[in-house]
């Protein structure tokens, strides 16, 4: 197995993925496909061909230099034979605009290393750190481990953004090694768990119950997603599970649906069923959080885009 | 004057509801510009009477492009319009200086109005003028045809974008701390003393000027006292005319003798302060205050002592608050905005660290925090000192502030860089900590240092676009650098760095051979005793502050377009040189069509170069080159007529907007026209790896060779500051930015105008953070939807 890493994206300055200013690794690859998922190019675990129409200036060098001819130019712009393209990334060199890019570039952990280690005197001013995340990062687990080793060695403060779905000799080491844990609970339905999300709900519900034994500091975040995990009964049970499961959290996150990914699903060619779904009313939102704090969860907090504004 | 330190479409008309309504009234009377008719501070003219008059210099407005056109309409309505004032026979028998000083002390005496507007508690109304420079008919041709071997000159950099330079008034911190300390009646001392031990006729007569000054301060200060004595006998209210009698009191003590409360310093730092932008004539830009939360803490502390309390200071701060807004005063009716643009820069320096690097912040700096963000005027700008020591709680007051969008903006200086460049100046190391900036972000020493911190804008640009057209100005032909040859046949990058090199150092030596002219008509004919009492070294030299007296003196050359010209730089090297995907006439080719018709080559140029501002070593270390070989060649130079050094920064105020259709296009793929970058800072919308790369690549520079100082600017979205959590994550990135960025930052806040502007423009915001759920995302790589809805969003805050 390599030792390299498909990752994503490499965001500086996140201040949504942890406690500070935080780097975030976005790993390539997720065995769970969510219907609503917000980051389509995090699904595959191999690097992808993306074109950008507002970036195109129609010199169709792409086309001529393409080895496989998966690249046709039409009335549309450039389209992308997904079953021929290799990602050999030929047409994203030769573009002069910066219109196509190859999604997932392979890091070696002390390469990534040296990246987030950029950041250093912002994540000790802020309290912040690095967030490993995806995809779904433990799906390549081997590098995880590595670079949080590295992370730790360098004194940096690790976060492990996860589904939990993974086993439990994969799942439990890499959580001990972090010094955080974001995992998300999208629905406590093991029937919609399989059906929203492609896999069972109980391996994850494990790696929750995992964290609760050890205490780790956890925060829990669930998608409010309409018609899928929006309901009352959902949230409460949500808050009810980390209430008795997981004395180690302190923060639980209800994330409003957002539609603001639907661009990417177009790039990638693929379909996007919440193209158009409205956003949630933060009247809404209120609600929902009135029930998760009823149910004894600590530390409700809305993040995210409403309809309208929290004051 | 319009000073750009980079704040966009901030709202200056916020309804302040806690104001006290005394200060309520004040505030809205100031801003009823054209209701107000029994007082408006235009400038009025003073004029010795002779036909060959000169009250108005071109030189110090030779910063100011956008009124070139008028300065002979202006010089003509200011003599017409002037006020004579009589003088005695034996006038012009005197030295200059000293018909000066006598001039300053008759206009004081007998012709500037003293008005006190209803409620005020601090008074000193008008201040704004243009005065003679009290040439006799020799001196006054001698003046004039050595200006114009300056605006010759000057008018060419202009029109062919290399820049602009002048001598500049203010932009300096007089010794207000000293002025409080000792009074005016300390400082006729000291200068009687030295004119005991001075035996030079030329440095006596300096001196006795500045002591005429002097003396002519409390009578001028005791016509508010009658002006008040006479309102307190007509008013009827009992606690007004108990107020106008303090004041009366008041006015006859200070600024002559030293200031024993807080509401007598104030009084005398206003009448002090408003005399020194009077005494340079109309407007004195950037006469600064300094480190005010300090000098003044001392009789603070003692009138809490003795029972003022905090609604009284706070009242107090507030009626001294607005008289700054006054400079203003001869725009209030003109323009859009109702004409009043972004500051003149009458800074005002809170916080910082002390001798051993321990904080200073006091109940004063955080009191007068309050009011600036209560009172919410754009004068006098407020600067926060911050440094690896400055307490948390001050950190999360700023961040506060920053977050309220559409709030007075705060300037943040950096202690540890900007020291580390006074050093590299040469200041005296156990000073440093004592400095201040002036006008925007100008770093200086307070009371002894006039640094001409805005005296020479160039724009570094120039110099690729010299390079790619063998040494002339591509618009119009005209030859302004050397033949470095055909740009076409360079085959090396070490060939077209040479050239560029040999371009800039030129265009450096060109500007800086003009403010010279400048310098020296300065020197030679106009004299400001007033302001020479008032920074340390003129009365030590005898030598007036405009013939270099100051216990420093240089001339700042402001560098213009850094980021654009780095870029361009890099694009060369990485996609000629290196990557062969584009040749170099293919290039020339490009650059003389402005890119018409060579869009792929233009793309190439744009996307496929390192680029400053994201932390690229690469690109950071050209910048770093860039940066050190203009400034440091700068530095070699000294001005032959008042020995001023000169030295470098990046102040770039509006020029990086009105020089870029002077600017032809550049290889960083931008066309002419485009806006050239702003100060420090990138390329708009180039640091696409967001602010904390933005800040490293800026701290990569080795700003201490530019000492003055660097404006930098990032923009952020006000959702990135909806909750104190995010705020606070705000002030730990400006606790990380004393340890990693530059001298000087502001934050902007980005309004939704701005959001609009770049679902336009996405190419020019295309680092532009907003957040979004869970994450923060590029606004610009959005979909349109989202775009409105997050700009539907932000138009409901705030």
């Amino acid at each position: 197995m390599s030792r390299e890493a498909v990752i994503f994206n490499v965001q500086r300055f996140s201040t949504e993925d942890g406690p500070g200013i935080r780097t975030t690794c976005f790993l390539k690859g997720c065995p769970l496909s969510c219907v609503w998922c917000h980051n389509p190019e995090g699904i595959s675990p191999r690097p992808q061909t993306m074109w950008y129409d507002v970036r195109c200036i129609g010199c169709r060098s792409c086309v001529d230099v393409c080895p496989v001819g998966a690249l046709t130019a039409g009335d549309k712009g450039i389209k992308i034979n997904r079953s021929t393209c290799s990602a050999c990334g030929k047409c994203a060199d030769a573009c002069p605009a910066a219109a196509i890019e190859i999604i997932g570039k392979s890091w070696t952990p002390e390469a990534l290393t040296d990246e987030v280690l950029r950041d250093s005197a912002f994540y000790e001013t802020s309290g912040g750190g690095v967030t490993i995340s995806g995809g779904e990062p433990l799906a390549q687990h081997e590098f995880v481990m590595d670079f949080i080793s590295r992370c730790k060695g360098a004194g940096l403060h690790v976060a492990l953004d996860t589904s939990g779905y993974a086993a439990p000799a994969v799942f439990d080491p890499a959580a001990d090694a972090a010094d955080m844990v974001l995992l998300d609970l999208k629905t406590m339905n093991p029937a919609a768990h399989l059906e929203l999300t492609g896999v069972p709900l109980e391996p994850v519900l494990r790696s929750a119950r995992s964290l609760g034994e050890t205490r780790k500091r956890v925060w829990i975040r669930t998608p409010v997603i309409p018609g899928a995990t929006d309901s009352d009964e959902n949230i409460t049970a949500v808050a009810r599970f980390i209430a008795d499961n997981i004395p180690g959290c302190d923060r639980y996150d209800i994330l409003p649906f957002s539609n603001i990914c639907a661009s990417k699903y177009e790039r990638l060619g693929m379909e996007f069923r919440f193209k158009e779904t409205p956003l949630v009313p933060m009247e809404r939102m209120e609600e929902l959080k009135a029930d998760a704090e009823r149910a004894g969860a600590p530390n409700v907090v809305i993040q995210g885009l409403t309809t309208r504004k929290p004051q | 004057m319009d000073c750009d330190c980079g704040s966009t479409g901030t709202m200056i008309w916020k309804e302040a509801d806690t104001l006290p309504p005394r200060v309520k009234r004040l505030r809205d009377e100031y801003f009823s510009f054209y209701e107000r008719d029994y007082f408006r501070n235009e400038a009025l003219g003073f004029s010795t009477g002779a036909q060959w008059d000169v009250l108005w210099r071109s030189y110090n407005w030779g910063i100011n492009p956008e009124i070139f056109p008028f300065f002979a309409a202006i010089e003509d309505s200011l003599l017409a319009s002037a006020v004579i004032v009589k003088t005695p026979e034996s006038f012009w028998k005197l030295p200059l200086v000293r018909r000066r000083s006598l001039f300053f002390s008759e206009v004081l005496r007998k012709h500037l109005p003293a008005q006190i507007l209803e409620g005020e508690l601090i008074v000193g109304a008008q201040f704004n003028n243009a005065m003679s420079l009290c040439l006799n008919k020799a001196e006054a041709k001698g003046f004039r045809a050595a200006q114009k071997k300056w605006w010759d000159a000057a008018q060419v950099l202009n029109d062919t974008g290399v820049g602009n330079c002048g001598a500049v008034p203010g932009h300096l911190i007089p010794n207000y701390k000293k002025a409080v300390e000792i009074g005016f009646a300390g400082y006729a001392e000291e200068i009687k003393a030295e004119l005991r031990k001075q035996p030079d006729e030329r440095k006596r007569a300096q001196l006795q000027a500045m002591l005429e000054c002097c003396e002519a301060v409390p009578d001028f200060t005791s016509r508010y006292a009658a002006e008040a004595e006479r309102l307190a006998a007509a008013e009827g209210d009992a606690a007004r005319r108990a107020e106008l009698a303090e004041i009366a009191r008041v006015c006859r003590k200070v600024p002559w003798n030293p200031p024993e409360t807080f509401a007598e310093s104030l009084q005398a730092v206003w009448f002090t302060h408003m005399l020194a932008m009077f005494s340079e004539s109309y407007p004195g830009p950037g006469v600064s205050h300094g480190r005010i939360d300090q000098y003044l803490f001392p009789l603070y502390k003692k009138s809490v002592e003795q029972g003022m309390t905090r609604e009284q200071a706070r009242e107090l701060l507030m009626c001294f608050w607005i008289k700054h807004n006054y400079a203003y005063d001869f725009m209030g009716r003109v323009g859009a905005n109702q004409g009043i643009n972004s500051g003149f820069g009458q800074l005002v320096t809170l916080s910082g660290c002390g001798p051993d690097g321990s904080d200073l912040t006091n109940e004063l700096t955080m009191l007068m925090l309050d009011v600036i963000e209560e009172i919410n005027m754009l004068e006098p700008k407020p600067n926060v000192r911050l440094h690896r020591n400055s307490p948390p709680e001050l950190v999360e007051r700023v961040g506060g502030m920053l977050s309220k969008a559409q709030g007075a903006p705060v300037l943040l200086n950096f202690d540890e860089a900007s020291m580390r460049g006074l050093k590299w100046q040469g200041m005296p190391e156990g000073e440093l900590w004592d400095y201040a900036p002036v006008g925007c972000l100008e770093n200086a020493f307070q009371g002894c240092d006039r640094s001409g911190t805005v005296d020479v804008n160039l724009n570094l640009a120039k110099a690729v676009e010299l390079t790619l057209n063998d040494g002339c100005d591509l618009a119009t032909g005209r030859r302004i650098g050397p033949k470095t040859g055909d740009p076409a046949a360079f085959d090396s990058f070490d060939k077209f760095y040479a050239a560029f090199n040999a371009q800039l150092d030129a265009l450096l030596d060109v500007i800086c051979e003009c403010v010279e002219t400048a310098d020296f008509v300065r020197s030679k004919y106009e004299f400001i005793p007033y302001l020479s009492v008032l920074v340390d070294g003129c009365m030590e030299n005898g030598r007036d502050i405009n013939e270099g007296g100051a216990k420093y003196n240089y001339i700042t050359v402001e560098g213009i377009a850094f980021g654009t010209t780095v870029d361009s730089v890099a694009a060369v090297k990485k996609v000629v040189f290196e990557e062969g995907r584009v040749s170099m006439p293919d290039l020339v080719a490009a650059i003389k069509a402005n890119y018409e018709g060579h869009e792929k080559t233009r793309q190439f140029m744009m996307n496929r170069a390192p680029k400053y501002g994201t932390d690229d070593n690469e690109a950071d270390a050209l910048a770093a080159e860039i940066n050190k070989r203009w400034t440091e060649r700068a530095f070699a130079r000294v001005s032959p007529h008042t020995g001023k050094r000169f030295r470098g920064g990046y102040l770039s105020w509006n020029y990086w907007i009105a020089y870029a259709p002077f600017t032809a296009a550049t290889p960083d793929g931008r066309k002419r026209g485009s806006f050239l970058s702003n100060g420090i800072g990138p390329v708009n919308g180039m640091d696409r790896k967001g602010p904390t790369a933005n800040i490293r690549s800026v701290g990569k520079v080795g700003l201490e060779s530019a000492p003055n100082g660097a404006s930098h600017t990032i923009s952020v979205s006000p959702s990135l500051l909806r909750d104190p959590e995010h705020v606070t994550k705000l002030s730990s990135m400006l606790r990380a930015y004393a340890l990693e960025g530059g001298t000087a930052l502001q934050v902007n806040v980005l309004d939704p105008d701005t959001l609009r502007r770049a679902q336009k423009n996405p190419e020019e915001y295309r680092n532009l953070l907003v957040r979004v759920t869970g994450y923060n995302a590029y606004f610009v790589n959005l979909g349109r939807e989202i775009q409105d809805e997050i700009i539907a969003r932000e138009a409901g805050v705030l």
